[in-house]
């Protein structure tokens, strides 16, 4: 450095090495943050990854009465406690469903109980000695394999845990999140208009304000709470029905649509209001035709990103008794249900091995669909923004 | 000026916003046919008077209006007019270009559809391409009718903006300062299209710019403070100023 250059800075070294600490603390902090984003994914993908395949037997069933009236007698006694109780006890259904059957013996590729499957899995089991030989002998013969785990995708809750899938909790997320969405958004939407575009500014209106603005805050349980005794003990809706885990999630997911739709649009510039007023248009006509649809993608954000959160959301749901044993899907919005989270959460709390890696599966699946749907929002932002 | 036929009467027009009087009880009579120029220093009133003109004002919840503004025999302020139907007769243009971001054509086609003076398939074209055309645009744009009004030049778009307040058939057109946001080649092109304009509309403007003023109003108002100074010819506001602060003014003492 050169004392005699007219821009000499004695303080510059220290200057420049405060600057570059700073940078690095930052650095060092987002590091830090994806650290552990990566490590919990990493968790989830290890312990979810397993969950892709599931063990089946191969076996010979015997289609008759005995079969019907037990499904005991179905195959022989030496496999019984090596196949899955659930599928076993479908057995007498498969015959109804198809009496072509009766009276046949097919060798079928059975699902596994959990205790095998994890055997195969290599984790921790339990299987008494006589049952593990005849395992290991079917493992020498090759009639045990690992195949695809469709029933994660296809079936729902199970007290076996082999036999429980993702599926009725998907479906009770759909139809709880439909109705969420379909009272939240109109409403949410017309209050911000109404809020932006026709209240008069005065103490009132900030008032409200105020409230919205707190309401976002509130603990969800809170809402939970609120459900219950609104919907429930009040309107008498069904206890643990879609209908009501919606409606609590409509009440929690209103705010953050009123806060966000509202933002979008006073994001429209005044000069276009004034431009459509000045063509003596009624304030309908330039509300409706020029100011909703620029701030429409800002609701559209705004509201999916309230999804996304209402998605996520547990606790309220518990409260309004969305937490029950569901093993069939939901179809319709009045019987009980349960949603992915919740149903994450009860497989949390069992003791079996097998549902804890359904638990990081689920967990992915619920984690993808956030994904998918925040992707959703971005998209729907850059493909209507408008360009100035 | 007895040929002068008076399109606009203003009587003891006052303003408030809140309780800022902004303009005390002007008088002025604006003429028919002719390019009438506001002028005087920042924050006098110029915008907030036009804004009256319009009812625009209305639209600013702390504004209160008292007096007249009597356009073609009534008082646009009586009980019985709405304001909605006030502003399609009386258009305005703004100081910065604020088209629609919608094509071209729908800006034009918009408002034109909505208030029933066309209809889609059936005089529709034709208005927009007579408006673009008015407004002296029509050449630049005719190939490019769909494409977003927001994508033209400053200067187009304000010429755009023109176009989208005549196709409502105004008598009178407002303007706000409508050149000092573009370059001084727009801002001729505007000039001209206002001289061509006043044969069939009364058009009054707002401007910062003396030159423009002497360039292409007929009449010239001169305001300071919320008060009407001087109202006149724009030929004897510039030579032979009555009022001292008028003169002080147009010589560039103050403003
Ligand atoms: N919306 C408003 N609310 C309160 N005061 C205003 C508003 N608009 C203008 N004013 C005030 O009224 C006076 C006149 O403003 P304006 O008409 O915009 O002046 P000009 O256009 O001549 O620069 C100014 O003192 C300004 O501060
Ligand atoms: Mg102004």
């Amino acid at each position: 450095m050169d004392k005699n250059n007219i821009f000499y800075d004695p303080s510059l070294k220290r200057r420049h090495l405060k600057s570059k600490l700073f940078k690095y603390f930052t650095l060092f902090s987002l590091v830090v943050s994806l650290v552990f984003l990566a490590i919990f994914l990493l968790d989830m993908v290890l312990k979810g990854s397993s969950a892709v395949q599931q063990t089946y037997i191969q076996v010979e069933v015997s289609y008759n009465q005995e079969s019907i009236d037990s499904y005991r007698d179905a195959v022989a006694k030496k496999y019984l406690n090596l196949l899955s109780r659930a599928a076993l006890r479908e057995i007498p259904n498969q015959i109804q469903k198809n009496p072509s059957l009766m009276g046949t013996k097919q060798v079928l590729w059975m699902l596994a109980d959990d205790q095998v499957d994890m055997y195969m899995k290599e984790y921790y089991y339990k299987i008494d000695e006589k049952d593990m030989k005849t395992l290991e002998e079917l493992v020498k013969n090759g009639m045990v394999d690992k195949k695809f785990n469709t029933i994660f995708f296809t079936h729902g809750d199970s007290k076996s845990p082999e036999y429980s899938g993702i599926l009725s909790a998907f479906i009770g997320t759909i139809l709880t999140l439909a109705v969420t969405m379909l009272v939240a958004f109109p409403i949410g939407v017309a209050t911000a208009v109404y809020l932006e575009e026709f209240s008069k500014q005065n103490w009132w209106s900030e008032f409200l304000e105020i409230n919205i603005n707190n309401l976002a805050a509130i603990p969800s349980i809170l809402f939970g709470l609120l459900g219950l005794a609104i919907y429930i003990n009040v309107l008498g809706l069904p206890r643990s029905s879609a209908l009501v885990g919606g409606l609590t999630l409509a009440l929690m997911t209103l705010p953050i649509i009123v806060v966000s739709s509202r933002a979008a649009l006073r994001s429209v510039p005044a000069s276009i209001r004034q431009a459509g007023y000045a063509l003596g248009l009624t304030k309908v006509q330039v509300v409706k035709d020029h100011v909703i649809p620029l701030a429409f993608p800002g609701i559209m954000t705004g509201n999916i990103i309230g999804l996304a959160h209402a998605m996520g959301e547990t606790a309220p749901l518990i409260i309004v008794g969305m937490i029950a044993f569901i093993p069939d899907s939901p179809t319709s919005v009045m019987e009980a249900a349960t949603v992915m989270p919740a149903q994450l959460f009860t497989w949390a709390g069992m003791p079996e091995r097998a549902y804890i890696e359904r638990t990081a599966a689920g967990i992915l699946v619920l984690l993808s669909l956030l994904i998918s749907l925040n992707s959703l929002a971005v998209y729907l932002r850059k493909k209507f923004e408008v360009k100035w | 000026m007895a040929k002068n036929k008076v399109k606009i009467a203003v009587k003891d027009l006052n303003l408030w916003y809140g309780d800022k009087h902004a303009l005390h009880g002007l008088n002025i009579e604006l003429y028919k046919n002719k390019i009438t120029a506001l002028i005087g220093p920042s924050g006098c009133g110029k915008s907030t008077f036009l804004r009256c003109l319009n009812r625009m004002n209305d639209l600013i919840t702390s504004v209160r209006v008292e007096g007249e503004v009597v356009i073609d025999g009534k008082n646009i302020y009586d009980k019985d007019v709405d304001e909605v139907s006030v502003r399609k007769r009386i258009g305005m243009v703004f100081q910065q270009p604020n088209p629609f971001p919608k094509s071209i054509y729908e800006n034009v086609a918009y408002a034109p559809l909505k208030h029933g003076i066309v209809k889609k398939g059936s005089g529709c074209d034709e208005l927009v391409e007579q408006s673009l055309r008015s407004a002296g645009i029509w050449n630049e744009v005719k190939d490019i009718l769909k494409e977003p009004g927001t994508g033209l030049s400053g200067g187009q778009q304000q010429r755009l903006c023109i176009a989208r307040t005549i196709a409502v058939k105004p008598d009178v057109i407002l303007m706000d300062e409508p050149t000092s946001a573009l370059d001084p080649i727009s801002t001729e092109k505007i000039e001209a299209l206002m001289l061509e304009l006043k044969k069939e509309y009364t058009i009054i403007t707002v401007t910062h710019n003396m030159q423009q003023a002497a360039r292409i109003a007929d009449m010239t108002a001169f305001f300071h403070l919320g008060d009407l100074i001087e109202y006149d010819e724009t030929e004897k506001i510039f030579i032979n100023p009555t009022q001292k602060k008028t003169e002080d003014y147009i010589t560039g003492r103050f403003g």
